[in-house]
């Protein structure tokens, strides 16, 4: 590709990236931002791609705009009305926090024009999928390894939260935890566990 | 005009900023998860980047490849608790119910 | 460096902890119908932890980097190794006690547990950029989903989204932070850094360059505060306390916040040189030491007025996490000895703390309510682990505390003179709210409705268990001193 190409590609890929992201800052309507989301994502991939991490791109667009993004869909489906949920106690207004944001970024944006971190492009194609599969059975085979640990300690940890409630549980639930009196929190726990144990399987679907 | 390190890192840094005035602003959770998602990928595109123009090599890319992965293990667990959240509630509204008639 | 195979006998214990893991699992699915299955879970988890920590024991010593230097074998990360196995176990004889966590589901509470020990004891060692976020985010996801693990309870899920959503906001910035250190290093080693830094300084680097290191440090530091609940980054503590499992609470409080220390030692003593690095121009000393003020400070005042017992000892854990971090801008082998001493007390007395919540079966102040005379021996021993987090003498917390303040004291600075006198006086602030709760439990009288308090046998001998050594390490703490003497080679 001629510089030109390249170049045009490059503010083309920018602009949809960036008016994606600003869309899911800016859009009132939380499904207008889902889908705001999956031009970042696709646009992320385009990137990826002009800079010849083709793989990468290809992982992108099938992990994140394919698997991500519906995963948020589903959640933003489901939880249309989850709003009261604050996400902290936030001590700052959305006015002087903009402002840090904007600040913020102007100062990383004036690193990333200023520093001295100008290198001469690299020429030809990086990371085939032969390189990475060397890569990840070489120098990057512990992390390869640990992350399927990672894999696994978070599909059981999903399946433990989604996963319907059993009896004692559901007892549990018709008599509010909250501010047990401290012997009744001990004796019916200790009742209740021969009933589970001899139980454990039975699940009440919620 | 060729296109550097530079550009992509601008257009990483404004992706960061979107990012996390996402994150502050927004007070619905699943919102503040798709600011996280944009950091995430703000970050990836700065490695990725960086091993193309200045590095050299796969290191970037492969941080790259694990931080998608990971990105997906995190929406996974944030969307179960997400949906816990939703059937708890509903179940806290069953039991309302039951106590108004016992 | 070690070859694969050498590494892979020093990762043993690593190992030992992921077939226990996958057997736990597997024993989960065989024993549905045992009658014995939490004993049969409990028993496993204890045998593989019991493993590990002999497969520590075996491994050959001699500092050095394993599997193509992601990961330090190192005097710290062994100890480190070591604590999270002592904090684990505890975490599974505390479920196996406990009532909130439903029997049935045992299998993958210590699943998860486990899973977190197995992240920890890589955050501890992790020499990467790569390593360090993967081993962090395997903390973290079993943290999210043990937060919820009380779904009956509204807070639970409420905790659990709230530190799912602040943790990923805190992991992706450090993400950024670290893309910006490999941008301006060329290398996702922490070991490379120091040296790339340097070359950089020599290279004279100018304002873009100065402005992009402190970026890319305070951005990385965003996911270790977090880690370790440091101000600004602690909102999520007290909610995530107040809602998730008493018993878990026990072991984040202590084990996360520990591995997210020894990270940040690594982080800060190895990648930037030591003590706080000239190289760069930047005061780091400075900025952690105004982090520790801002930490303990807010931790301690705004314990003063909790009277939910978990969010007050969530507060109090924020403040310990500003003596320690106040001690790690020292940055000093001293300093970094008593950070590990401190954590190693920290341990006994923070556990113990939280396990006297769970016993006591209520988490208001009046569930203390004269709990002198309601069960003497939760009263006498929750008043150890308090007065000791308080740091008075006789208790293991006042010998870490005194450790911690002569590391500042001897550099001899103003600053640190100042630092250190903020300490003593949020120490003395502590003291109000940890009498507090003493004065509850020992001067008012139990009223009517106040029953006694049922705690089995096991668990007051875990309680006193637990107690023995935070009086013993008070008077005699020479042998766990000398231990760290010994074992705080850092790889550089």
């Amino acid at each position: 590709m001629s510089d030109t190409l390249v170049a045009v590609v490059f503010y083309g890929l920018a602009i949809f990236t960036l008016s994606g992201a600003a869309l899911v800052a800016f859009s009132r309507n939380i499904v207008h931002s889902a889908f705001a989301l999956f031009a970042t994502f696709v646009g992320v991939a385009g990137l990826y791609a002009l800079m010849s991490a083709n793989l990468l791109a290809v992982i992108q667009l099938l992990v994140y705009a394919g698997g991500i993004l519906v995963l948020i869909l589903f959640a933003v489906m489901l939880t249309s009305r989850i709003d009261e949920a604050r996400v902290s106690n936030h001590a700052w207004g959305r006015q002087p926090a903009a402002w840090a944001v904007g600040g913020l970024t102007a100062i990383l944006i004036y690193v990333a024009v200023k520093a001295p971190l100008k290198a001469p492009m690299i020429k030809g194609a990086l990371g085939g999928p032969a390189a990475f599969g060397d890569a990840l059975l070489g120098p990057y085979v512990l992390p390869f390894e640990i992350i399927s640990m990672l894999l696994l300690a978070a599909l059981i940890g999903a399946v433990t939260l989604a996963r319907g409630r059993d009896a004692a549980e559901a007892a549990k639930l018709a008599k509010p935890a909250e501010a047990a009196a401290p012997v009744q929190a001990a004796e019916p726990a200790q009742a209740a566990e021969p009933a589970e144990a001899a139980e454990p399987a039975e699940e009440v679907n919620a | 005009m060729i296109i550097g390190l530079n550009h992509f890192q601008v257009v990483s840094a404004l992706l960061f900023g979107l990012g996390l005035l996402t994150i502050i602003t927004r007070r619905n959770a699943v919102a503040v998860l798709m600011g996280v998602e944009l950091v995430l990928n703000a970050g990836l595109v700065n490695l990725v980047a960086i091993s193309r123009y200045q590095t050299g090599g796969l290191d970037g890319q492969i941080f790259a490849l694990f931080g998608v992965v990971l990105a997906a293990a995190e929406a996974v667990v944030a969307l179960a608790i997400v949906l816990q959240l939703f059937r708890a509630r509903r179940s806290v509204d069953t039991i309302d119910v039951t106590d108004m008639r016992g | 460096m070690a070859g694969t195979t050498e590494s892979l006998a020093r990762f043993a214990p690593e190992l030992v902890l992921s077939a226990t893991i996958l057997a736990i699992l597997i024993v989960d699915l065989i024993a549905r119908l045992q009658p014995k299955r939490p004993s049969l879970l409990s028993g496993v988890a204890l045998v593989g932890l019991s493993a590990m920590a002999g497969a520590l024991w075996l491994t050959p010593t001699g500092d050095t980097s394993l599997f193509t230097h992601l990961l330090a074998f190192d005097g710290l990360a062994r100890y480190f190794k070591g604590f999270f196995i002592l904090a684990a176990a505890l975490g599974v004889l505390f479920g196996h006690l406990s009532d909130e966590i439903s029997r049935s589901r045992l299998g993958e509470y210590y699943i998860q547990l486990l899973c977190l020990t197995l992240g920890l004891s890589l955050l501890a060692s992790a020499q990467n950029l790569l390593m360090l976020y993967l081993a962090l985010e395997l903390v973290s996801l079993p943290s999210y989903v043990l937060s919820g693990f009380r779904w009956w309870d509204r807070r639970a899920s409420e905790a659990a989204l709230k530190y799912v959503v602040f943790g990923g906001a805190a992991s992706g910035v450090m993400l950024y932070g670290f893309s910006l250190i490999y941008g301006i290093t060329g290398t996702l080693q922490i070991d490379g850094v120091a040296a790339a830094l340097t070359a950089a300084a020599t290279g004279g680097q100018g304002i873009a360059g100065q402005l992009g290191l402190l970026m890319a440090v305070m951005l990385s530091l965003a996911g270790f505060g977090y880690k370790v609940a440091a101000v600004p980054f602690h909102m999520w503590c007290p909610d995530v306390y107040e809602g998730a499992p008493t018993t878990f609470v026990a072991f984040l409080s202590v084990a996360p916040k520990a591995a997210g220390f020894a990270a940040l030692i690594r982080f800060f003593v190895v990648g930037f040189g030591q003590p706080a690095p000239g190289a760069a121009g930047f005061p780091w000393a400075e900025i952690l030491g105004i982090i520790a003020i801002g930490t303990m400070t807010l931790g301690n005042v705004v314990a003063v007025t909790q009277d939910n017992v978990k969010r007050l000892l969530a507060y109090s854990s924020i403040a310990q996490a500003g003596y320690l971090i106040m001690a790690l801008a020292v940055g000093t082998d001293e300093a970094i000895r008593a950070v590990m001493l401190y954590l190693g007390f920290y341990l006994l007395m923070n556990m113990g703390a939280f396990f006297g919540v769970q016993l006591a079966g209520g988490e208001r102040l009046s569930a203390f309510r004269g709990m002198a005379s309601r069960n003497a021996t939760l009263a006498i021993t929750m008043a150890i682990f308090l007065f000791s987090l308080t740091g008075i003498p006789p208790f293991a917390g006042f010998i870490g505390k005194f450790y911690l303040f002569a590391a500042v004291l001897s550099v001899g600075e103003p600053f640190f003179y100042a630092l250190a006198i903020i300490g003593v006086l949020n120490s003395a602030i502590s003291l109000y709210y940890y009498a507090k709760v003493v004065r509850v439990m020992f001067l008012d009288k139990a009223e009517e409705g106040d029953g006694v308090v049922e705690v089995s046998r096991p668990a007051s001998a875990l309680l006193l268990a637990l107690a023995g050594p935070t009086l013993l390490f008070g008077v005699w703490w020479a042998p766990l001193a000398d231990l760290i003497d010994k074992a705080s080679s850092i790889l550089r």
